[in-house]
């Protein structure tokens, strides 16, 4: 009955513009409409999968501000048990390494956690190594890139493929794992999943009381720094090739010419 | 005095669905239309995830929820471009009537198939020659030993060839006085005597208008849903969610139209701007925002009113949310297809067919005349003319 802790985060939509604040170069929350991060959806599946076939408990965190509640109350939706939102002011503008130092010591307040589960990337930060450093201050084995996972007893099978191909690992519980675009599909909340989201506990804690020290974390604590930032650039319009029976050889024509092929 | 922002499950149903929706979306709707075929995978995977059975109560497997959270449904498939017209008769009329006035075992036999959507069932009350007086209608039921034998026409019945049975309502011999008097009965597809044929329209749409042939159909004694006498009450609490399901259904067609639109608006350019930068775009766009949200507000508040159980305030507001949503959903399409200019009309994108789509909007399935009659009457108490 494996007890699994899933990392979720609320990203700004893909959809919709993103942009950094003026001030301090941090997320601009407002400008956005806000998400729960897709690939936090896979985790959150991959678990209920496992959930399903083992039993045990799926336990969303979230570190992130007030509103985060939605990307958390999105996950219970699904069917995760309960959930930890670590809400704290001082945890504004964090980076990477102070975010997975808090994410670390809120799962260890929970007690025999088999499993973490967690997005391979964020969609919004893209920095890819959150889990891993997870796993470090942890102390547990990590087995990223997952496109498939199988639990057995007290050991964790991963099919990891990245773009140098597929590696087979093995790991014994507890351990970390993230996972890539191709784990699955996620469900959608079901409308009685929708109705039970809002009776699931949700423990909100703050930097305090996982005995994390406030200097440690926030903007003016943070081991990197945006210096600058600029939009980018507009697209360029596309070349229109007319197709007059000889389509096919102008698109060659074109490619070669880009040197693509 | 309520509070006019919805629940915060509410707002989450409406997420669910619009992400189902966005999956599938108007391209994939109109394909599947022109080539003749079924969205049969989205009510099956919406039926699964319990979004059809939201007011199905959970005793028998659905959500306990409200016609308030399946309009909300209904609204965002439609937002998306791929409405599922048959959630205003299944569901809606028929899950409510059996709910509110079947008997146990006929809750038994039917609202677990609601529930999943596993089950589609149209309604039938619509005549050749009684339209929207249903007082004329002819459809008769007439007892033999323990049976019904049911004879009559009916016509512009959606959806028969994709559902299990029809909610026929027809009329019954009172014994005593000899007058007819309507009742509801469940009418399985595959009867004998039981046919249908579709009737062509103009209309780009998966789901069918069919005219419906009862003749001798025989039918045990429990196809008539509930009691016999209570067969106007029936009516009456089926049609407001209808009426409710209607308008949301076209508020969510105006408001797919007029998102196309805006980006249209917003990405073409043959001047300086994008063309949403001109006025004569922006304003009608505008327009339809306001008016699509109007309409919205008041599909809300019959819905909450229905829900609170004061149908006689849900019928007042359900006629008026239908005519607005019926107003606004045309005004939106007339609006996105004028700002799409020649590809207004181009299937590529889309629009053209939302023209016919959103016109039934302001005939079915009541008329604009006839909630126009309504409020003459109930409303404002004026004389009537028929």
């Amino acid at each position: 009955m494996p007890n699994i802790v899933v990392l979720v985060k609320q990203v700004p939509d893909t959809y919709s513009e993103r942009k950094l604040s003026e001030g301090d170069h941090t997320l601009d929350r407002d400008f956005a409409d806000a998400v729960l991060d897709e690939i936090n959806e896979r985790a959150i599946e991959e678990a209920l999968q496992i959930k399903e076939a083992h039993d045990g408990e799926v336990t969303v965190l979230c570190v992130g501000p007030d509103r985060a509640t939605d990307a958390i109350r999105k996950g219970l939706s699904m069917g995760a048990d309960k959930a930890i939102h670590v809400l704290d002011d001082a945890l504004h503008g964090s980076d990477l390494l102070q975010t997975a130092k808090v994410l670390a010591a809120a799962i260890r307040t929970v007690e025999d956690v088999d499993l973490v589960i967690a997005g391979n990337e964020a969609s919004d930060g893209a920095g890819g190594a959150v889990p891993a450093v997870v796993a470090e201050l942890l102390g547990y084995p990590q087995l990223t890139h997952a496109r498939e996972v199988t639990v057995d007893g007290t050991t964790v099978k991963v099919t990891r493929e990245t773009e140098d191909g597929l590696t087979h690992l093995e790991a014994s519980l507890p351990a970390v794992v993230s996972v890539g675009e191709k784990i699955n599909e996620p469900r959608y909340p079901s409308f009685k999943g929708i109705m039970a989201a809002k009776k699931k506990p949700v423990e909100t804690v703050d930097i305090a009381d996982l005995g994390v020290d406030a200097g440690d974390v926030g903007l003016a604590n943070a081991w990197s720094t945006v210096v600058e930032a600029a939009p980018k650039p507009p697209r360029e319009a596309g070349q229109r090739v007319e197709d007059d029976g000889d389509g096919g050889v102008k698109i060659a024509e074109y490619l070669v010419g880009q040197k693509l092929i | 005095m309520n509070t006019f922002t919805e629940s915060e499950e509410r707002q989450a149903l409406r997420a669910a669905v619009a992400d189902l929706g966005r999956r599938y979306g108007g391209e994939w709707f109109q394909r599947k239309a022109r080539g003749g075929e079924k969205t049969t995978e989205l009510w099956t995977e919406a039926g699964k995830l319990g979004y059809l059975g939201v007011n199905v109560p959970e005793e028998y497997g659905g959500g306990g929820g409200t016609i308030g959270d399946l309009a909300a449904v209904c609204e965002e498939l439609s937002a998306a471009g791929c409405g599922l017209l048959l959630m205003v008769v299944s569901p809606a009329i028929c899950a409510t009537i059996i709910t509110r006035f079947g008997t146990d075992e006929q809750k038994q036999a039917w609202l677990p198939r609601f529930a999943d959507g596993s089950l589609r069932m149209a309604f039938a009350i619509t005549e050749p020659d009684a339209g929207s007086n249903a007082h004329k209608l002819t459809t008769t039921a007439r007892r033999d030993g323990d049976d019904w034998v049911l004879n009559g026409r009916k016509v512009f019945i959606s959806g028969v060839d994709e559902a299990a049975a029809v909610l026929v309502v027809g009329r019954t011999e009172d014994a005593r006085t000899g007058r007819l008097k309507p009742a509801l009965f469940i009418v399985p597809t595959d009867a004998p005597g039981f046919e249908y044929q579709p009737i062509e329209m103009d209309i780009v749409s998966p789901d069918k208008q069919f005219m419906l042939f009862l003749d001798d159909v025989r039918l045990p004694a429990d196809a008539l849903v509930g009691s016999q006498d209570a067969a106007l009450m029936q009516l009456f609490a089926g049609l407001n969610p209808e009426r409710i399901m209607a308008a949301s259904f076209a508020v969510g067609m105006g408001r797919y139209a007029l998102d196309r639109a805006v980006a249209y608006a917003g990405d073409r350019s043959v001047w300086s701007t994008p063309i949403g930068a001109h006025q004569g775009i922006a304003h009608p766009l505008a327009v339809a925002k306001i008016e699509l949200e109007l309409a919205k507000l008041m599909t809300q508040k019959a819905a909450a009113l229905y829900d609170s159980g004061d149908d006689a305030g849900a019928g007042e507001s359900a006629n008026m949310a239908k005519y607005a949503a019926a107003e606004a959903s045309i005004k939106a399409v007339d609006a996105a297809v004028q700002a799409h200019g020649g590809n207004g009309l181009t299937a590529e994108y889309g629009m053209g067919a939302l023209v016919a789509a959103s016109r039934v909007n302001r005939i079915a399935p009541v008329s604009r005349e006839m909630i126009l009659n309504f409020v003459a009457q109930n409303t404002l108490g004026l004389p009537k003319s028929y």
